[in-house]
């Protein structure tokens, strides 16, 4: 069955803490709803679960991929065509080690960019339910659920004190 | 101020919220009265640690003695003994920048640890007594030898030095020991400011000699908005100078207890090397003390993952720092390929130093920096503190190494002050005899010993800076979970 | 941060907003000007490929002038965004939160200046395109990974590229409200398209958060590594007197950050002054970034005072001869005093003044100073040493920059003031979110009768003092 998602916005952080806790005696569950704000609260402040990321594991691997390309650009080059410059060894590791740093760290940043883009659960086509007042200073607290679930969902964010107007949408 | 109050108006201002302190007299008795109980107690395991100390530091001074009577014609036999003093100036000197450096960037994590990095300002006291002999044993600028003070080198003539030819030929020795005094000097004065407070404390409610010394020491102190404001200002002033000290001595050291006695060696960036070697190895010397503290001192609720954390951190900063230093001095010398620098890599890192290098830098830099980069490691009691061990003891084979491998080729008929270039190096390390020994193993033991002896008076986490953080730091309920609030203390 | 307002998140919307979505009257005024300064700049260098590199200063000996001190000068610039942003992330300090966008944007466009003043000095750039596009292998040779010049494009190009991902991810929280606030449905779309659906999801907060803490730690080591290779493009040179120094990287570095933060405080000024934003941007913020500027002043200037007592200690005549005609010698000793005089001199014993230190005016000012004087040192390391660089004194030779180069040096500068400009007409210059978290993150504790600014420190999670007490 195709998932819908309701929205109810408060202005008040203990409203939305709240609106969480009539969410969860209704039964939902961790991953079915959530608070959208538009500036980062202390963590645990509406009640919510600590997020779980793995981000550390992308930069290892993006360093790793790095190294690895650092030392087949800079070896493999002058391995290939075997040209003494400078008086130096043909594998001199000094030089070697700068633009495999170099490679290492480039392939650090970008796998760290998009675990960050990943790990955030974006890009995300569809917004679903969403209002701009939320950047405006409003706190959401939005469910993803079944569709005939949406209505104990829009009574428990009524309950806590949800402006009128639940906004609905599809995920 | 109508146009202020109009604009006020257009503009949608919150009210901030306001948090509560636990300030009351009670909490701040409580902390006292905790503090000065560990601290009044001393326990048996102490005694015998500082008996073995002590021991340590008599074989030291026998050490002294030894190397004393042998003279001061050879230099090479001298090397180990430099050595020492350099790691112990590289060691307790840096110390206190743990806690000058956080203190003027009003970091709260610093204050259970912060007197433990001055106090180590006391064994600097020993790094005097290694200093004396070395004034004998630094060449004088009469013969035209390479030195900082460039205005005694005869030999480079032209408009530049015209009325630099008269220069005391003594130069070195004199700003040498200016610097190593001074630096002293500004460490005790910054303890004793630092104590004052605590002195007072000692005073009412110190029992037997250490309420005596209190009284002494506390010189009247009363806790007024003066005198507080007093201390602050030149605790900063102090600290300041220290650092500035710190870095001149390690300047002066670095060039003419070392590079001077390499022909050839002219590295621009090696006393902030040196300097910054002993920073690295100054945290790591905190770290290990507060560790012991935490471990052994009963101080386990003060001495947490907060400051763990926070060192942890600098060392992972420092240890990759260190091989920033030593790649910018080494990729040039092997790029360039000029004799003199290709001489001096072959003493001191290809040579008969290789192995010992290798060792050092798998201390100082690949294993810090490849476990302190794991999160676990970083966040643990354990895991910095045995990086710690690790960067003390690859910056004592440092010491070594460069100390050791400079003074050996000091004097040598090869190696001669007047020449660009070293011609040949030693094919061995000259082997540490028993007065070298003795000398290792003393002085590290005699600085433990004079630091354990320190907290006996002197308590090893400031009283008053606890007392302070109860003002600018709140634990509240915001909405649905705990925080720390903290404030800036000026 | 003694002076503060609490401002709603609508208020922080509509002020850092207000010139994004209009367009202040000088903004088009300004960017013509900038804009016929670079295309007087691209005519130049029009000028210059059609008649040849002849039409420049440089000559045998002096093959680098002021187009390698100007990359010099920029890629200095471009440190002290990272630095501003990276620093201050990892030490928490609050005052860094209305200038790291700005810092960090600088960094960009310095970058894209520095990078492409090499490519016009090379004389035909186009020659890189079809050198590599094919590569020809029937010259038996790759490029020369042992030379400083395929370092510089190594560390160059992996810092430009490290900072402007920093910069956009930073920018998706804020891209997300210039979607929730455009009017014009195709504006609408591109942020959209832009921000990839961010939310605000707690989840997403809490990897901006890391990200920028994260990102911080790998572009730190990034940062200190650009300049030290563009430092060894001189330094491992042993021909050239007064390069060959082993203190050229952190010294090249320092001056980076000296040149770099006066530069930010520079911007500070002018987003004040041009943006009206002196209710985000206070005296306190220039008291901070005033002091911060001591201490970087006074360790460059022990540094440059290491550089000159090692080359006086080395006893070379021809390192001493280099140093008498750099201080005491025609033309260049003016330019020495000049020098010294505006990097170190003036500024700084201004900012040791607390009301000079609070005032954006002085700081403008003695940060411009300071600016000029630290493209005269790039100038003096660069130019005095290729002057005498062969042990011949008849092939010593003399440098004076033609128009050319002084046109597109300038063109460098009026590049980064344009592209700043207009990075702030389609992206907000100052960090929406986080001046929002410094404001719901601030607190205020009451010692008797006094307020002291507080603010939420979020430590480890408990588990972790749980496990390790």
């Amino acid at each position: 069955m195709a998932k819908r998602s309701v929205l109810g916005l408060y202005t008040e952080e203990d409203s939305a803490a709240d609106a969480l806790d009539n969410l969860r005696e209704a039964g939902f569950e961790e991953g079915e709803y959530e608070i959208l704000t538009g500036t980062p609260y202390p963590e645990g402040t509406f009640g919510e679960a600590e997020p779980q990321h793995h981000l550390f594991r992308w930069p290892l691997i993006g360093a790793a991929c790095g190294f690895t390309g650092g030392l087949i650009i800079t070896a493999g080059t002058q391995l290939a065509y075997p040209l003494i410059t400078g008086g130096k060894p043909i594998l001199s590791i000094p030089p070697m080690a700068i633009i495999m740093y170099e490679g290492t760290m480039l392939g650090a940043i970008i796998f760290t960019i998009l675990g960050i883009i990943f790990e955030s659960r974006l890009p995300r086509i569809f917004m679903g339910a969403y209002s701009e007042k939320i950047t405006e200073g409003h706190i959401g607290v939005t469910v993803t659920t079944e569709e005939d679930r949406t209505g104990d969902a829009e009574d428990a964010l009524k309950k806590a004190g949800a402006e009128d107007d639940i906004i609905r949408g599809w995920e | 101020m109508a146009t202020d109050a109009a604009k006020a108006e257009q503009y949608e201002v919150v009210e901030q919220p306001y948090a509560e302190t636990d300030n009351s007299v009670e909490t701040r008795k409580a902390v006292s009265d905790k503090l000065l109980g560990i601290h009044n107690i001393t326990s048996n395991r102490f005694w015998q640690f500082a008996v073995l100390t002590g021991i340590m530091f008599v074989f030291g001074i026998i050490g002294l003695a030894m190397r004393l009577n042998s003279g001061f014609d050879d230099k090479g036999a001298w090397g180990y003994y430099v050595a020492v003093f350099s790691f112990l100036m590289t060691t307790t000197a840096a110390a206190p920048m743990v806690a000058i450096a956080p203190r003027i960037a009003n970091a709260h994590w610093r204050r259970p640890i912060s007197r433990a990095a001055e106090i180590w300002t006391l064994a600097g006291c020993l790094n005097l007594i290694l200093y004396i002999p070395l004034i004998w044993l630094l060449p004088s600028l009469e013969n035209g030898r390479r030195s900082l003070w460039f205005f005694g080198q005869q030999e480079s003539k032209g408009d530049f030095w015209t009325g630099f030819e008269s220069v005391p030929a003594y130069s070195p020795h004199i700003w040498a020991t200016l610097s190593i005094v001074a630096l002293i000097l500004l460490g005790l004065t910054l303890v004793w400011l630092s104590c004052l407070p605590d002195f007072a404390v000692l005073r009412e409610q110190g029992e037997g000699w250490r309420k005596k010394w209190g009284k002494r020491l506390a010189l009247g102190w009363v806790g007024s908005t003066a005198q507080w404001n007093w201390q602050h200002h030149r605790m900063g002033i102090v600290s300041a100078l220290y650092f500035m000290m710190l870095v001149f001595s390690h300047f002066f050291i670095s060039v003419e207890f070392l590079m001077v006695h390499v022909p050839g060696w002219i590295d621009s960036l090696y006393p902030i090397t040196h300097a910054h070697n002993a920073l690295q190895a100054g945290v790591a010397t905190v770290m290990l003390t507060i560790f012991c503290l935490r471990q052994f001192g009963g101080f386990r609720d003060y001495i947490g993952l907060d400051q763990m954390w926070a060192l942890g951190k600098l060392m992972l900063a420092l240890s990759l720092l260190w091989v920033w230093f030593w790649f910018s001095s080494f990729n040039l010398y092997w790029y360039g390929k000029k004799p003199s620098e290709i001489s001096v890599l072959e003493l001191l890192i290809k040579g008969p130093y290789r192995e010992i290098f290798i060792a050092e830098f798998l201390l100082v830099f690949i294993i810090p920096w490849f476990t302190m980069i794991w999160n676990p490691i970083r966040r643990s009691i354990w895991g910095p503190t045995l990086i710690a061990v690790s960067i003390l003891c690859g910056t004592l084979l440092d010491r070594i190494r460069l100390y050791v491998g400079a003074w050996d080729v000091a004097g040598r008929d090869f190696a001669s002050m007047y020449q660009m270039k070293l011609s040949e190096v030693p094919v061995k390390i000259p082997t540490p005899d028993v007065a070298d020994i003795f000398l290792i193993v003393g002085f590290i033991g005699g600085s433990i010993f004079l630091f354990m002896m320190a907290t006996r008076l002197l308590p090893a986490i400031n009283v008053w800076e606890q007392k302070e953080l109860l003002l600018y730091k709140a634990e509240i309920q915001y909405h649905r979970t705990k925080v720390t609030v903290l404030g800036k203390s000026r | 941060m003694q002076e503060h307002e609490q401002l709603s998140q609508k208020q922080i919307n509509d002020d850092l907003l207000r010139d994004v979505l209009t367009v202040p009257k000088w903004w088009l005024p300004a960017v013509t000007v900038l804009g016929i300064i670079v295309i007087t700049g691209l005519g130049s260098f029009s000028y210059m490929v059609y008649h040849g590199l002849g039409v420049t200063g440089l000559n045998r000996p002096v093959m680098w002038g002021f187009f390698i001190a100007n990359f010099v000068f920029w890629i200095g610039i471009s440190h002290a965004g990272i630095m501003i942003s990276a620093i201050l992330r990892l030490t928490q300090a609050e005052w860094r939160r209305p200038i790291t966008r700005a810092a960090e944007v600088m960094t960009v466009f310095s970058l894209m200046a520095a990078l492409h003043t090499p490519l016009i000095h090379v004389g035909r750039p186009w020659r890189v395109l079809y050198w590599i596009f094919p590569y020809d292998f029937d010259r038996g040779i790759w490029p020369n990974i042992r030379s400083p010049f395929v370092w510089d494009p190594a560390a160059v190009g992996t810092y430009l590229i490290a900072s402007s991902l920093f910069v956009m991810v930073c920018l998706l929280p804020d891209i997300a409200i210039l979607r929730d606030r455009s009017k014009n449905s195709l504006v609408k779309k591109i942020y959209a398209f832009m921000c990839l659906g961010f939310r605000g999801t707690p989840r997403q907060w809490k990897l901006q958060t890391v990200a920028g803490i994260l990102l911080s730690a790998l572009v730190l080591p990034v940062f200190v590594s650009v300049h030290s290779i563009v430092s060894w493009d001189f330094a491992v040179l042993i021909g050239v007197e007064g390069w060959h120094s082993t203190i050229f990287a952190p010294y090249f570095i320092i001056g980076a950050i000296h040149s770099g933060v006066s530069a930010v405080a520079m911007l500070m000024a002018l987003a004040v002054w041009l943006y009206k934003l002196d209710k985000y941007i206070k005296p306190d913020h220039f008291d901070a970034i005033a002091r911060l500027l001591i201490v970087v002043a006074t360790t460059w200037f022990f540094f440059f005072f290491l550089e000159w007592v090692y080359a006086l200690y080395t006893l070379e005549a021809p390192e001493i001869a280099l140093r008498e005609l750099q201080a005491f010698q025609q033309p260049y000793a003016p330019l020495f005093a000049l020098f010294i005089v505006l990097s170190f001199l003036i500024p700084v014993p201004i900012w040791l003044f607390k009301r000079f230190r609070r005032s954006a005016l002085v700081m403008f000012w003695t940060t411009v100073l300071v600016n000029i004087g630290m493209w005269l040192e790039r100038f003096l390391i660069v130019i005095p040493g290729l002057i005498r660089r062969t042990h011949m004194t008849f092939d010593w030779g003399t440098y004076h920059p033609s128009i050319i180069e002084i046109l597109i040096v300038v063109e460098t500068f009026a590049f980064v003031a344009l592209g700043m400009l207009i990075f702030a007409k389609v992206l907000p210059l100052i960090p929406l979110f986080d001046v929002k978290e410094g404001m719901v993150f601030r607190h205020v504790i009451k010692v008797g009768r006094k307020t002291i600014p507080a603010s939420i420190r979020e430590g480890l999670p408990h588990h972790y003092y749980e496990k390790n007490h």
